[in-house]
């Protein structure tokens, strides 16, 4: 689908694809967003709105690469380097937010507190490395390079939430848009997406 | 080789298990080292290594002593490093005196070559096994030791492809753009290896991690180098196993078996579940059974089995573990291992206690397991099943519980998840992006239930041949990872028939006794099957809350001296059933009834419905500035004298009426809010004339104690003359604390506390757990002064803090009689108070 196809300027378009990654916007809304919601791309529920399904599939459309081409080679390709830590990141999370027995991270323990922001460093060393690449394909990658480094900031200035709050700007939540932005541009279902990261994990010797 | 001579062999590689025989301890040889120290004196078979003592551990980096190390290490295996037939790999690792974050990863295959790796993969019979592991160690070491780039090795690992010729670029690179090539040479790896350890041990990063944990910039480190002995990968492989079950307790080891070559950390989803078939299992299980009876706790341990035999590779205990398995554990060593009762109740902690009778699921044993699937964030919930993201959110607009179901979850979810009582998924695992927001935002969770097929055109879900439809109720244990359909109550769990075993042990072992605070008879029962042994604290103008509450006002409210006889009689009336069943409840048990305290807030609000415009105004003109420190307590009674004497009459002849149906309760009578002992002896009049008409008129004798709250600073500065009055006091330390503090306690947990907490003033609200230094202070001055006047009254508390944990140390230590508490802490008391008892 293309631009004009959609009617949209480019202020609209990168809005309703952040929509559409992010899967919700809260606040005021801004007048690209109203143009969404008046153009039935999304729709406003009390303070949320969302992507309409509409919306989903222009984008979709939008952000697919041509099949076989040189960006969707290149893209896949990073991807694949991209799945393995995708992996170490959700566990770096899940062991922030719980212990190994189960029981949720009351932070008393300040061992497994710098074992878990130590893992971090070398995700966060790894994605930078493979964001840098995926630039160079295409721009608005740089985006998620800042989001990460100001969301570490804040995690390393004491805002324990920074990493794995659902509802803000945390590192996880913009780890998740990045995620589903790579899976657009390649056309892969989640279950795709799945099954290569588990083969490609079962191939890590670290 | 260097001119100095270094310093003796023997004296800087220590082989496994040799530690301790030479005289190292954990800062020699590390934590790594000190393990098989402990296993090898337990008798338990270990992989063959080296430790290189953490004083001289920065010398492996030279050539000759990695030369010497590979030399001991292939005399204690008699295998060696380059041999066709029965080769091995060197791994090496590093470990500190203490637990430390920032450590270098464990290398785990030194000493291949690319022909190496390729014959490896042979023997092993998997063609392409070893080549991996050979090129992440010429990565680590082209990085931390040869000074290549990072981004020049990056470039060959965005650009090629394949795994041969991504290590032929790196190995060019290393030796045309870094300080050396890679050497073929076991041990020169060895050496170069140990340099990209340092490198990565003396990095901001690692110091960071260090600084973090408030350890030594310079921390030593031993390193250990073992042997990697490679075999047929249908009889060789490696695994983690853990003593018990993690979840349930269940004795026997339980964990996962690898084939091939062993990975520097294990993916839990690559291997195959160990199975009483597995090889080596036997050994495993000796091993694991002597490792948690020496640790005393639930066993860890890393395992290798080579040519069906088995070595140990780590063993740690475990020291985080949940309830269940605490109990297990505790229950097990006791009754099967003959460890001392003391022993068994210092394996459960009182929160684990309190976890198990948290709120969960109701099972019967009649529902069905509709599925599982992994037990992804605690908690439980029921609702509709919903397979839309739009639908949950519609659902929850209209205030109803939705169970979000979905095979896996994307950003677009995330209000869906966030607006869902529970969220199921049937694919991704624990750490799956939906696991890591439902537990971000607290909902429970069961992710990865396998089985469960969504079709979300059809609107269906199915497990197991049952079909549940969109819409359809359901409920989830995201603690246990079950689902069931229906939905399912949700209340305080039964506890477990070991937690009755263990606190039965915990009773055995206490001096404190354990109340319970109950204003009816249903509580008062509750508690009694909770292990309660009395009622510490009846609270009677509970009794008045509700329905009953126009007899209370009418006499608070009375105009004259008629109206006010009048509402005592129907007060009298109403009291003298509750007292029945209650005394009725608790057998012969004793029983402490606080005698009216009602602030005048909760009982004639300034905006209540009266039953007149008389009462409404006399109510009005009766409120008061601040009713916590008002009309209540003790003072009511001083102004309306009927008022207590009504209450005792009721009380004397309900207990008359179970002590005829064969009851025969313990009455103590207590008085609130006493701050002089004057108002005390006042009262204590009252009570005991009413006593003994009521007993006159029916003819028999009534047993009975009387006693003083004491929850007035006053009332604690001059316990001894209250003392004179009582048979017993009871600490209430709700009050106490608010008054000794001055904090109003609904005005400061509203702004003041969490600020003091987060300024670090207070670490603890002095609500939940006492105030040793100042509240505790006064108790204890108390206690000492009360006793010196009556060395056998009888004291207590029966404040919240009778049922923390941390509380009911302390005033274990002050030699209080009892602790009162609500009733479903009873069990947590009982567990803290023998806890309590045995650390004293």
């Amino acid at each position: 689908m293309t631009e004009a196809a959609l009617g949209l300027g480019a202020e609209e378009q990168d809005a309703l694809t952040q929509l559409v990654l992010r899967g919700m916007y809260q606040g005021e809304p801004s007048p690209a967003q109203q143009a969404l919601v008046d153009a039935g791309l999304a729709s406003a529920r009390g303070a949320v709105m969302m992507p309409t399904q509409a919306g989903v599939q222009a984008v979709s459309g939008l952000l697919k690469c041509e099949k076989d081409s040189e960006t969707e080679q290149k893209i896949y390709q990073l991807f694949t380097s991209f799945l393995p830590i995708n992996r170490k990141l959700r566990e770096v999370c899940t062991d922030w937010q719980r212990l190994p027995d189960g029981s949720p991270n009351d932070h008393t323990d300040s061992t497994w507190d710098a074992g878990v922001r130590d893992r971090l460093d070398g995700i966060h060393a790894g994605i930078g490395r493979i964001l840098k690449r995926l630039s160079s394909v295409d721009a608005t990658f740089d985006r998620y390079r800042e989001q990460l480094g100001e969301a570490l900031a804040k995690f390393d200035g004491g805002d324990r939430a920074a990493l794995a709050s659902p509802l803000s700007q945390s590192y996880h939540n913009v780890w998740m848009w990045l995620h589903q932005h790579l899976i657009l541009m390649l056309g892969l279902s989640r279950k795709e997406d799945e099954e290569l990261e588990e083969k490609l994990v079962r191939e890590q010797t670290d | 080789m260097s001119a100095a001579p270094p310093p003796p062999s023997t004296a800087v590689l220590v082989p496994y298990g040799q530690g301790a025989a030479r005289g190292l301890g954990v800062d020699e040889i590390g934590r790594h080292g000190a393990q098989f120290d402990r296993m090898v004196a337990l008798g338990l078979p270990t992989v063959p290594g080296v430790t290189v003592v953490a004083s001289s551990a920065r010398l492996l980096t030279d050539g000759s002593l990695a030369e010497r190390a590979v030399e001991l290490l292939e005399e204690l295996t008699g295998r060696r490093v380059v041999d066709p037939q029965r080769p091995m790999l060197l791994r090496l690792s590093a470990s500190a005196s203490t637990e430390v974050a920032g450590l270098p990863a464990d290398l785990t295959a030194i000493g291949l070559t690319v022909e190496r790796a390729e014959h490896i993969g042979e023997i092993i019979g998997r063609e392409d096994e070893a080549i991996p592991f050979y090129r992440s160690f010429v990565r680590a070491l082209a990085e931390g030791a040869l000074d290549v780039d990072v981004d020049d090795l990056e470039d060959i690992q965005f650009d090629i492809s394949d795994p041969r010729e991504q290590i032929l670029a790196m190995l060019e690179l290393c030796a045309t753009k870094g300080s050396g090539p890679i050497p073929e040479e076991p041990a020169e790896q060895l050496a170069l290896a140990a340099r990209a350890f340092f490198t990565q041990w003396d990095s901001p990063r690692a110091q960071r991690a260090r600084s973090a944990q408030g350890l030594p910039d310079d921390l030593p480190i031993a390193l250990h180098v073992e042997a990697v002995r490679v075999g047929p990968g249908e009889r060789s492989g490696y695994g983690v196993a853990v003593s018990r079950h993690l979840q349930t307790g269940e004795p026997g080891p339980h964990g996962t078996y690898y084939r091939g070559l062993r990975r520097a950390a294990l993916k839990d989803e690559a291997g195959e579940a160990l199975t009483a078939e597995s090889e080596g299992y036997a050994l495993l299980r000796h091993a694991l059974t002597t490792l948690e009876r020496h640790f005393g706790t639930v066993a860890k341990v890393s395992y290798e089995v080579r040519d069906a035999e088995l070595s140990l590779l780590e063993a740690i205990p475990v020291t985080r573990l949940a309830g269940a398995v605490q109990l297990r554990l505790a229950v097990d060593s006791v009754s099967q291992h003959g460890a001392p009762p003391a022993a068994g109740v210092a394996l459960v902690t009182p929160a684990a206690v309190e976890e198990m009778l948290h709120p969960q699921l109701t099972l019967t044993g009649a529902e069905q397991v509709f599925t599982t699937g992994l037990p992804a964030s605690p908690g439980a919930a029921f609702g509709r099943v919903t397979l839309s993201a739009e639908r949950v959110l519609a659902l929850a607009e209209l205030g109803e519980a939705a169970i979000f179901v979905a095979t896996e979850t994307s950003p677009a979810d995330v209000p869906a998840l966030m607006a869902a009582s529970g969220v199921v998924t049937s694919n991704g695992g624990l750490a799956s992006h939906a696991a890591v927001v439902a537990r971000g935002a607290g909902r429970p969770a069961v992710c990865g239930a396998s089985d469960l097929e969504v079709d979300v055109a059809a609107g269906t879900i199915t497990a197991g041949g049952t079909v549940l439809a969109d819409g359809a109720m359901i409920s989830i244990d995201g603690s246990s990872g079950a689902l069931y359909a229906g939905r399912l109550s949700i209340r305080p769990a039964d506890p477990p028939a070991e937690l009755q075993t263990l606190l039965g042990w915990a009773d055995g072992l206490r001096r404190l006794g354990v109340r319970t605070n109950a204003d009816t008879a249903v509580e008062a029962a509750a508690a009694v099957r909770l292990g309660a042994e009395g009622i510490g604290l009846c609270r009677t103008e509970h009794q008045f809350l509700g329905a009953r509450l126009p007899l209370i006002r009418r006499l608070i409210l009375a105009e004259n001296a008629e109206d006010e006889s009048a509402a005592l009689a129907g007060l009298a009336v109403a009291q003298r059933e509750d007292f029945r069943a209650l005394l009725a409840a608790m057998g012969d048990r004793p029983v402490t009834v606080r005698l009216l305290d009602a602030p005048l807030h909760e009982f004639i609000p300034h905006d209540g419905v009266y039953e007149t415009v008389q009462q409404k105004a006399r109510a009005l003109g009766m409120r008061e500035a601040n009713s916590m420190l008002g009309l209540r307590g003790v003072r009511l009674a001083v102004l309306h004298e009927g008022l207590y004497p009504a209450q005792v009459d009721a009380l004397v002849r309900a207990w008359a009426d179970v002590r005829a149906e064969g009851g025969n309760p313990t009455l103590e009578i207590m008085v609130p809010l006493v701050a002089l002992p004057a108002e005390l002896a006042l009262v204590m009049g009252q009570i005991h004339r009413t006593v003994a008409a009521v007993a006159g008129e029916l003819g028999i004798e009534v047993p009975y104690t009387v006693g003083s709250m004491i929850e007035t600073p006053r009332a604690a500065l001059l316990a001894g003359q209250i003392a004179e009055h009582s048979q017993f006091l009871s600490f209430g330390t709700n009050d106490l604390t608010q008054l000794t503090y001055g904090f109003s306690r609904d005005d400061v947990e509203k702004f003041v506390l969490a600020a003091y907490l987060e300024k670090g003033l207070l670490s603890v609200s002095p609500f939940a757990t006492l105030d040793a230094e100042g509240v505790g202070a006064l108790i204890a001055m108390a206690v000492r002064d009360a006793r010196a006047v009556r060395p056998d009254i009888k004291l207590g508390i029966c404040g919240e803090h009778g049922g923390d944990p941390a509380s009911i140390e302390f005033l274990e230590t002050l030699g209080l009689d009892y602790v009162s508490c609500s009733p479903n802490r009873v069990p947590v008391a009982r567990l803290a108070a023998a806890r309590a008892a045995s650390s004293s």
